[in-house]
């Protein structure tokens, strides 16, 4: 029988709570923090349409204060990206101990492409016609995998590590595959990273202007704006989180045995799947297919499934196809939130993020509330209210969707 | 320019490049491999350096110094030979 593949540290940073307490303290609480966006190369430049449409909104990480014993010449040139890399992972390894584990037996793998284009364009920008000054380092640092050596340094991880792309649903992607690596023998222990999406002003113009990012309607109210499965969406709403998860081999049956280290969660089963598909539109298909191979791996039925943290951004049609997805997999009976209604949406990171967010929830046996879903999609689903409330979950299921046809869901049952 | 002036520019951006030197002084008789420099280190600090400088030359003609002074001897002769050429 293969091993099971278990979650034993958990690290988090987001724009509503740095470090897992604070970010599931103000997940309970129904806390955003959305605004204008205020980081240099989030706004698009003066005299470029800027007073044709409102500034872009979205949630952004007030301070990331790094731990001390940061190697100080590394984070000279570590991008935004990086750091947050840094911050969750040094949570999830603290917490589950990984000094104890041989470095050769840990890796990594961070879900993520493309995830420093800010920096990369403010770079470019203040060398603006003078390109042969752009630092040596740059050659190295413009690779998402540089996030994956800056933290293979700071943490001295000698297993393997690298990034993979999956649009929004990397982070889970990147999940299951950690799953994959330790139930393969791969590595002891994978942890598996959601990065920070680091957007600039081009990416930021680009997603709105295709009709995937909101808000036109509730430029004025951005507290409003970001409002999955709710009538009133107009699209996502970005927030910068970064998410990292300790997945350790135990074998089938077996305790999980390391002095101080408690597992969350065992990982059943996992499924992702594209819909041959480059587009940015979902498929009911695809989804009902992920969830389907996903239970059946785990070896649940659907009415085993007590709660679902649904992909859920606020996209237009994506929350739509997603319900219909959820009700075809007979999943209408579980409690459902929404993740992002309060973090805002992580791109890579999201699928990491809301991991975190479910194992947290499992272990609290409390579920957060949604926000701003004042007028559902549908009725008779089973969405947490306006206030956190108790729930015993026993099995869960995340679901993430990607542009390009990503469909991923993975099944959990609480430890 | 005086010689003197472009160590202080090297120090100044290796003290950029190297947060841990501190306070530590820096002059001409440093070597920047023996501060802790690795070889993207010192690219980094050379760009720097010639950046501040406004001196574009290819960093491969700046291997040979083994020696804050040597290398800011090397970069005033460069600075001079542009210079001449532009008067």
């Amino acid at each position: 029988m293969s091993p099971d593949a278990v979650v034993t540290g958990l690290g988090v940073v987001s724009a509503v709570g740095k470090g897992k307490q604070a970010f599931f303290d103000a997940l309970l609480d129904g806390r955003q923090a959305f605004g204008v966006l205020r980081r240099p190369g989030r706004q698009l430049p003066a005299g470029d349409g800027e007073t044709v449409a409102p500034p872009f909104i979205g949630a952004e990480i007030a301070d990331l204060h790094l731990c001390a014993t940061m190697p100080r010449k590394g984070l000279r040139t570590a991008s935004l990206a990086g750091r947050a890399a840094l911050a969750a992972l040094h949570e999830a390894w603290h917490e589950a101990r990984l000094d104890q584990v041989r470095p050769e037996r840990i890796g990594l793998i961070i879900g993520g492409s493309n995830v420093q284009q800010r920096e990369l364009v403010l770079a470019q920008a203040a060398l603006a016609g003078e390109p042969w000054f752009i630092a040596p380092a740059y050659g190295h640092t413009f690779l998402d995998s540089d996030v994956c050596g800056l933290c293979t340094e700071a943490f001295n991880i000698r297993g393997f590590a690298y990034t993979l792309g999956a649009a929004s649903a990397s982070g889970q992607v990147a999940v299951l595959q950690a799953v994959e690596a330790v139930r393969a023998g791969q590595a002891d222990v994978c942890i598996a990273l959601g990065a920070l999406t680091d957007l600039s002003y081009w990416e930021l113009q680009a997603l709105s202007s295709m009709g995937a990012m909101g808000s036109a309607r509730f430029a004025g109210e951005p507290a409003m704006a970001c409002r999955p499965f709710d009538r009133d969406r107009d699209g996502f709403i970005f927030g910068e989180a970064c998410g990292a998860v300790v997945v350790e081999r135990v074998e089938r049956g077996a305790a999980f045995e390391r002095a101080g280290v408690q597992p969350y969660a065992r990982c059943l089963g996992g499924a992702v799947n594209v819909d041959g598909n480059r587009h940015p539109n979902p498929s009911l298909a695809g989804e009902c297919l992920a969830i389907r191979r996903a239970l059946r791996r785990a070896a649940l039925t659907a009415a085993q499934i007590d709660y679902v943290n649904p992909h859920a951004s606020g996209s237009r049609i994506g929350d739509e196809t997603e319900l219909l997805a959820l009700r075809e997999s007979g999943l209408a009976h579980a409690w459902l939130n929404t993740t992002k209604s309060l973090t805002g949406h992580g791109l890579a990171a999201a699928g990491a993020v809301e991991v975190v967010a479910t194992l947290l929830q499992m272990r609290s046996g409390r579920l957060h509330p949604c926000r701003n879903l004042d007028r559902p999609l549908e009725a008779g689903w089973n969405f947490v209210g306006t206030a956190a409330q108790a729930c015993d979950v026993e099995h869960a299921l995340t679901v993430s969707i990607g542009f390009g046809g990503v469909n991923s869901a993975l099944c959990w049952q609480r430890l | 320019m005086e010689t003197q002036a472009i160590v202080d520019i090297i120090a100044g951006h290796a003290r950029e490049v190297l947060p841990d030197l501190g306070t530590r002084s820096l002059g001409s008789a440093d070597s920047l491999r023996e501060l802790g420099a690795n070889s993207i280190d010192r690219a980094e600090i050379l760009m720097l350096t010639t950046a501040t400088l406004g001196l574009r030359i290819p960093l491969i003609e700046l291997a040979q110094p083994r020696n804050v002074g040597e290398l800011a001897e090397l970069l005033w002769e460069r600075l001079a030979e542009r210079g001449a050429r532009v008067a």
